[in-house]
């Protein structure tokens, strides 16, 4: 779901980018008010889960692969304006140092995984949570929830990504009629890319959210907005229980380069040349950037071994940047009387 | 007898005068600025690193650890050794606390900014590449150096420097002077307090306390001196520094030094030696 460089128009970018900018403001001000100063390094943290699991590819029928966000998992945990502000800190992440998912693209980006699918998400997951039968089982009916909620939300992030791929064609062409950019138009994309998401990357988005959400609620109940009141003792026991979770994620992490090919819409320029028969001129001659490990390849390293050190250097810098952001930041949470 | 209890009532005519004494506005900008750098200088020696815990290495193989890195970092001409390097140093920053990462992480990226600069004739000439191997390679090493520094307090610092062999009385000196540099620094910081809180309104005699404060530094720094070899003499110091136990060999060590021959087999094989 990762829109690379010039599949879209650099007018699109800017609406996406200037649409983008209020919603980073208040979810900057509302995470002040509601997330603690203690709490943002496992923001980070649960950043750092979003990172791992949009590496674990999954193949899709049809030569392409998807992936899973973790955005609802986040909202549900910690909120869905610091969810938006963790993934987009974990996607420029992904846009400067790996190249996953292009820099004039990255308004767009956020807008799909960072605003919608964390939004659609929480919206759905408090309204099954309120509708839930009275005596029927707390952590299953959560987890039920979440599952639905997360599914729905990450084909509501793929919609919109389909849409913008598709509008591309309609509005952009030169003299010959041929596109500028995304040559596919809203009767492809939008089926194309729903296609991935209704089957395998939607079921992947709700395993992944529906078993850490699962393994959190058991054994870190204190990770999350809700564990404000926890001991130090059992704060101390969650960091350690989703430590443990997150080396497990990186280690297994290698397991997504099994799906080959790529995602949709997310092709290098020569084969969407090589596909339509014409080359685009905007997507085969515009602006690109020169990322420091470029699709996670650390050239002379085994794809596995670049895998897993990418892994740990994107976990890695989210927590350090989480837990700068919490040094710096002003606290304005209001904690009430006791 | 109703007029003397009058009279009495009736307060004396000093007391009646109106004392609104506000003192003169004066400046103390120096007294501030050097509290302030004493105070800095006391801070950066204290150990902010976090506690040692079951798997930290002795400051002895930290040390070599660190130094390791830094050289085959250096030598490394092939990327990605430098990135294996970044991303040790990453998650180890990650862990420092909060403080320590701040200072670790201002450091090696100021450093790594410098460097960049330095090389910007390079990106402008298209060496681009270039520019960000260096500055790369500056920001882990700092960072490196940083971290060792840091996660290990001063004195398990000075006592591992016997696996390189440094003379007894060198290690002792370094010792003896960064506890004086400590106790004296206490000291100035105290005496520069109490100037402070003394000179109400405008003192013209402030700034030539100045040379009292140091006065009283140095006469201290004279006591503690004497005190110390005399407390030597006392305890039949014949020049011999004993290691402390905390910089004994531990188990985890060995699981360290496993780390290091991994990480030199990586060198070898990144730079097509094996």
């Amino acid at each position: 779901m990762h829109i690379p460089e010039n599949y879209l128009s650099p007018s699109t970018c800017g609406v996406l980018a200037a649409a983008m900018v209020p919603v980073w403001v208040h979810a900057t001000r509302r995470v002040r008010e509601t997330v603690p100063k203690n709490k943002m390094p496992l923001l980070g943290l649960a950043a750092a889960f979003s990172f791992l699991a949009m590496m674990f590819n999954v193949p899709i029928p049809g030569g392409t692969t998807g992936h899973a966000v973790c955005g609802t998992l986040i909202a549900i945990l910690f909120g869905p304006w610091a969810a938006t502000i963790a993934l987009s800190v974990a996607l420029a992440l992904q846009a400067i140092l790996f190249g996953d998912g292009g820099i004039l693209a990255f308004g767009a980006n956020c807008f799909n995984m960072a605003f919608i699918l964390p939004q659609v998400g929480y919206g759905i997951y408090t309204w099954l949570m309120h509708r839930k039968k009275k005596g029927a089982s707390s952590l299953r009916s959560e987890l039920v929830a979440a599952g639905i909620a997360s599914y729905v939300a990450i084909n509501a992030a793929a919609l919109c990504a389909g849409i913008e791929f598709g509008i591309q064609p309609l509005l952009f062409t030169d003299a010959a009629g041929n596109a500028l950019y995304c040559p596919y138009p809203l009767w492809v994309s939008v089926p194309a890319m729903l296609a991935g998401h209704l089957t395998v990357a939607g079921a992947a988005e709700a395993i992944f959210t529906v078993g850490i959400l699962a393994y959190v609620r058991k054994a870190a109940p204190s990770f999350g907005i809700e564990g404000l009141g926890a001991t130090d003792k059992d704060a101390s026991r969650s960091s350690r229980a989703m430590a443990a979770l997150m080396c497990a994620l990186i280690v297994l992490v290698p397991l997504g380069l099994l799906a080959e090919g790529d995602a949709w819409g997310e092709w290098a320029p020569e084969d969407v040349s090589a596909a339509v028969g014409y080359a685009p001129r905007g997507l085969s001659s515009g602006w690109m950037w020169e990322a420091l490990i470029p699709d996670y390849s650390f050239g002379a390293l085994p794809d596995w071994a670049g895998y897993v050190l990418s892994a740990v250097i994107g976990a890695a810098v989210l927590v350090i940047v989480f837990r700068l952001l919490a040094a710096g930041g002003k606290q304005k949470v209001d904690f009430g009387t006791r | 007898m109703a007029r003397d209890r009058e009279e009495a009532r009736e307060l004396p005519e000093w007391l009646l005068t109106d004392e609104r004494y506000e003192p003169a506005a004066d400046r103390d900008s120096f007294i501030r600025k050097s509290m302030k750098a004493v105070a800095g200088v006391l801070a950066r020696l204290r150990f902010d690193g976090g506690r040692p815990w079951a798997l930290s290495p002795s400051a002895p193989v930290k040390l070599v650890l660190g130094l390791l890195a830094i050289i085959l970092g250096s030598c490394a001409t092939n990327f990605a050794f430098t990135l294996l390097l970044l991303a040790v140093a990453l998650v180890r920053m990650a862990l420092l606390p909060q403080k320590a990462l701040s200072r670790c992480l201002k450091t090696s990226a100021g450093a790594a900014i410098l460097s960049a600069l330095l090389m910007l004739p390079a990106i402008l000439l298209g060496q681009a590449s270039s520019a960000l191997l260096i500055g790369t390679k500056v920001f882990v090493s700092v960072s490196i150096a940083m971290i060792v520094a840091l996660s290990t307090p001063l004195s398990e610092l000075t006592g591992a420097l016997r696996a390189f062999h440094v003379p007894n009385v060198f290690i002792l000196t370094v010792e003896l002077a960064l506890k004086s540099i400590y106790d004296l620094g206490q000291t100035a910081l105290e005496v520069l307090g109490s100037l402070k809180m003394r000179s109400v309104g405008r003192n013209h005699e402030k700034g030539s306390a100045l040379g009292g404060v140091g006065g009283v530094v140095l006469l201290k720094a004279q006591r503690a001196a004497k005190t110390t070899s005399d407390a030597m003499r006392c305890r039949g110091f014949e020049g011999d520094y004993i290691v402390p136990d905390t910089l004994a060999f531990r188990p985890a060590d060995a699981l360290w030094a496993a780390g290091a021959i991994l990480l030199v087999v990586a060198f070898l094989v990144l730079e097509g030696v094996l």
